[in-house]
């Protein structure tokens, strides 16, 4: 008793050990499949977005570029137009004034510093000196915070062009007076000599002039002559007619020039940045404007807006991620408690398998329990008979009873055979592994269903190997299994007269297995629905006669034994059944 | 006249004992161990009332009930049967089986069930002849048709 109990226990612990293993090889799967399901939609959701992110950003960056440098251009093609008018301007005050007035008026300093101070009223100071000189360089008057009146220009670079051309405004040069100034100069033709107004422009002022656009935290603005020498000085580094800092190249063009160069940036030297710089022409003098800002000034918006775009796009990234979590969580649950669901129904569907197989059982058990009870009884009319209809002698009467008895008893040894043989399987419900000696328990198989098949016309042939190793295997379950297919075999005769059963058992050395053969001359399978005999539910008995299930859990239970069945059929010829099973099953539970 | 019973069934145990108390209850009582015997008994000599069992090797009870139906007797079928399964007896009943029992059964109740199936037995066969004898009186030519030559 203790060691029945204690082969339970054991089995018991074997199942929850394998349910364990299944429990968590399951936890693993989902794991596994919730991963899957992230990155799949992940990379369904994240995908387009950041390439419509992309596209939107690609587009508005072409586009905003495209307007920075337009305005970028229109803003030095205005400044051009408004330092040429500056000097235009100058240039033909000048002019006029020379026109107007003799050579001998304008030699007059006092008419000169007035003329200076007119204009120096006209214009916000922006001339320093004036200077009338005759055709020899000479001095005629002159009024301005230098002493240059006895000076002579007859060598000066200017004084050759303006003497050939009429009006001349020169580069910046230093001159006599040592610092760096550049002149407007016009001539007059009087009594066949030309003499020269010349005026020097304040350089101070022409410098605000110039740089009075700002352009941004690093923008510059400054001119350079055909030499490559600065006419003004830049906002932050370089001297006037020095090297332009920012080494602009000097090049003719029309129009206006849009380069971007890589130099140091306004504050640093060593610090190279990129340059967005625009240069152009301007008529006369032949300066070259360049206007220049860092690169990542004037494109500023772009960056501001690529940086919105990534937080926007890093933003949305983690709001689909949460909710990709959060609804794959849930489908997973679902999934779950689905699968557990289902295995609820196949445990279920296991079991009314069972109960069916019970039921086919029991059926055929009562009609062999039934014909020696029916016995019996007629036996106990017959003694009651002889009592009441004969008047039979002593000797009469004890022979009647004792043919009753023997009678009586040769039933009742029937009835015992029967019921212990039911209780020999009913016993049969715990699922444990145990040695199994598969020929014995087939013949308990054959007295079982003998019987009941040989009053159908059913005829049992074993054909047992002597040498049949005694396997380990589930007896519950394997009973299972041939009373299934007994049944199945049984059954296969209806409407047939007489047939036979055969069971044939033979060791499969090489591949350490046991083969079990059921073998019966009934109707055969055809060869359309052989494929389908295990599947479940699938059956061709009339509805309400069969479930369909005991060929899915013949399989089913095969399997977990870790062994195989095969069948084969010949329509109108019988049914073989092929079991292999291997000499040590593996644990199982029926649970599962 | 007694009511003639031809007692179907494989336990020839149980045919002995149940024909040895029918007859004691003044019943002529025939017996045969299979369905093909019983086809045999039936075209030699005329019964009443047949008790059949259902599950016998060779031809069934349900086949030999269909056979017994072939031969067009007048005669009632009462069914008893150690198979207990309903679907099996109510297929004979749809086949024209009278009645049906399962063993074990007193005998009381069996002779009950053959007394009620005798009556029917006999109702038929006297509605049949009345017919019959409607119809010669109607056409006395045709009962040369209805009772050929030879027929008791």
């Amino acid at each position: 008793m203790s060691d029945h109990s204690h082969d339970q226990e054991s089995s018991k612990n074997q199942g929850s050990e394998y349910n364990q293993n299944l429990y968590e090889k399951s936890k693993e799967y989902y794991q596994r499949l919730f991963r899957r399901f992230v990155l799949l939609t992940l990379i369904c959701s994240c995908v387009p977005l950041v390439l419509v992110g992309w596209g939107i950003n690609y587009h508005y960056t072409h586009f905003t570029k495209g307007r920075v440098k337009q305005n970028f251009k229109n803003q030095v093609d205005s400044h051009r137009t408004m330092i040429e008018l500056f000097l235009e301007d100058r240039k033909s005050t000048l002019q006029s004034i020379a026109k107007t007035h003799t050579k001998e008026f304008m030699s007059q300093t006092s008419h000169l510093r007035r003329i200076l101070g007119l204009l120096n009223m006209e214009y916000g100071q922006s001339f320093t000196d004036l200077g009338v000189i005759d055709h020899q360089g000479d001095h005629l008057a002159y009024v301005g915070p230098y002493d240059l009146i006895d000076k002579n220009y007859i060598k000066a670079h200017w004084f050759q062009e303006v003497m050939g051309k009429g009006v001349y405004i020169s580069d910046i040069f230093m001159g006599y007076r040592k610092s760096p100034h550049f002149v407007i100069a016009v001539t007059n033709q009087e009594q066949g000599h030309r003499w020269i107004l010349r005026a020097t422009i304040n350089s101070e002022s022409f410098r605000d002039f110039v740089a009075q656009i700002k352009i941004g935290q690093s923008g510059d603005v400054y001119l350079v002559n055909d030499k490559g020498q600065l006419q003004t000085k830049p906002r932050f580094r370089g001297h006037i007619m020095g090297k332009d800092p920012y080494k602009v190249p000097v090049k003719q063009h029309a129009g206006i020039a849009l380069h971007t160069l890589k130099a140091s940036s306004h504050k640093e030297k060593g610090d190279i940045k990129k340059q967005l710089v625009a240069t152009t022409w301007l008529d006369s003098p032949h300066w070259m404007l360049v206007v220049r800002q860092d690169y990542s000034e004037a494109f500023n918006e772009i960056y501001q807006t690529n940086k919105t775009t990534l937080i926007f796009l890093f933003l949305s990234t983690i709001c689909i991620l949460l909710v990709v979590i959060l609804i794959t969580k849930h489908m997973v649950s679902v999934i779950k408690n689905r699968d557990k669901e289902s295995q609820e129904l196949n445990k279920q569907l296991l079991q009314t398998g069972k109960l069916a197989a019970v039921g086919e059982l029991s059926a055929g058990v009562a009609h062999e329990l039934n014909n020696p009870l029916g016995i019996i009884l007629t036996e106990k009319q017959l003694l009651l008979d002889s009592c009441q209809y004969q008047n039979p002698t002593l000797e009469e009467l004890k022979a009647n009873i004792h043919h009753s008895m023997d009678q009586i008893g040769l039933q009742v040894q029937r009835c015992k055979r029967l019921t212990q043989n039911l209780l020999r399987f009913a016993r049969r419900t715990e699922s444990v592994v145990e040695p199994v000696d598969l020929n014995s328990f087939l013949n308990e198989i054959i007295e079982l269903m003998g019987r009941e098949a040989a009053s159908s016309g059913i005829k049992f042939f074993s054909d047992f190997d002597d040498q049949l190793p005694v396997i380990t295997s589930d007896p519950s379950q394997l009973q299972q299994v041939f009373l299934n297919l007994v049944t199945n075999a049984i059954d296969a005769h209806s409407g047939m007269s007489y047939g036979s059963i055969h069971l044939k058992t033979k060791a499969v050395k090489d591949k350490n297995q046991v083969q079990i053969q059921v073998t019966d001359t009934g109707c055969g399978i055809p060869q359309h629905t052989l494929d389908k005999i295990f599947d479940p539910f699938f059956t061709t008995k009339p509805v309400g006669k069969g479930t369909g299930l005991g060929l899915s859990i013949c399989y089913g239970i095969i399997e977990r034994l870790g062994g195989s069945i095969e069948v084969e059929s010949q329509p109108g010829e019988g049914t073989s059944f092929y079991i292999y099973l291997p000499i040590h099953s593996p644990s199982t539970d029926t649970s599962t | 006249m007694n009511t003639r019973i031809l007692l179907v069934d494989d336990e020839l145990v149980f045919t002995d004992n149940m024909s040895k108390l029918l007859a004691i209850r003044g019943y002529e009582v025939k017996t045969a161990n299979s369905g093909y015997r019983a086809i045999q008994c039936l075209e030699k000599e005329r019964f009443d009332v047949i008790v059949l069992d259902l599950k016998m090797p060779g031809m069934d009870g349900i086949t030999t009930l269909k056979e017994i139906k072939k031969l067009g007797l007048f005669i009632e079928t009462l069914i008893l049967t150690g198979h207990g399964s309903i679907d099996t007896a109510r297929e004979a009943l749809k086949l024209g089986a009278y009645d049906y029992l399962t063993k074990p059964c007193e005998i009381e109740e069996l002779e009950k069930k053959i007394k009620g199936a005798w009556e029917k037995k006999e109702e038929a066969e006297t509605k049949d002849t009345e017919e019959k004898i409607r119809q010669v009186t109607r056409s006395p030519a045709s009962a040369f048709r209805i009772f050929p030559k030879g027929s008791k």
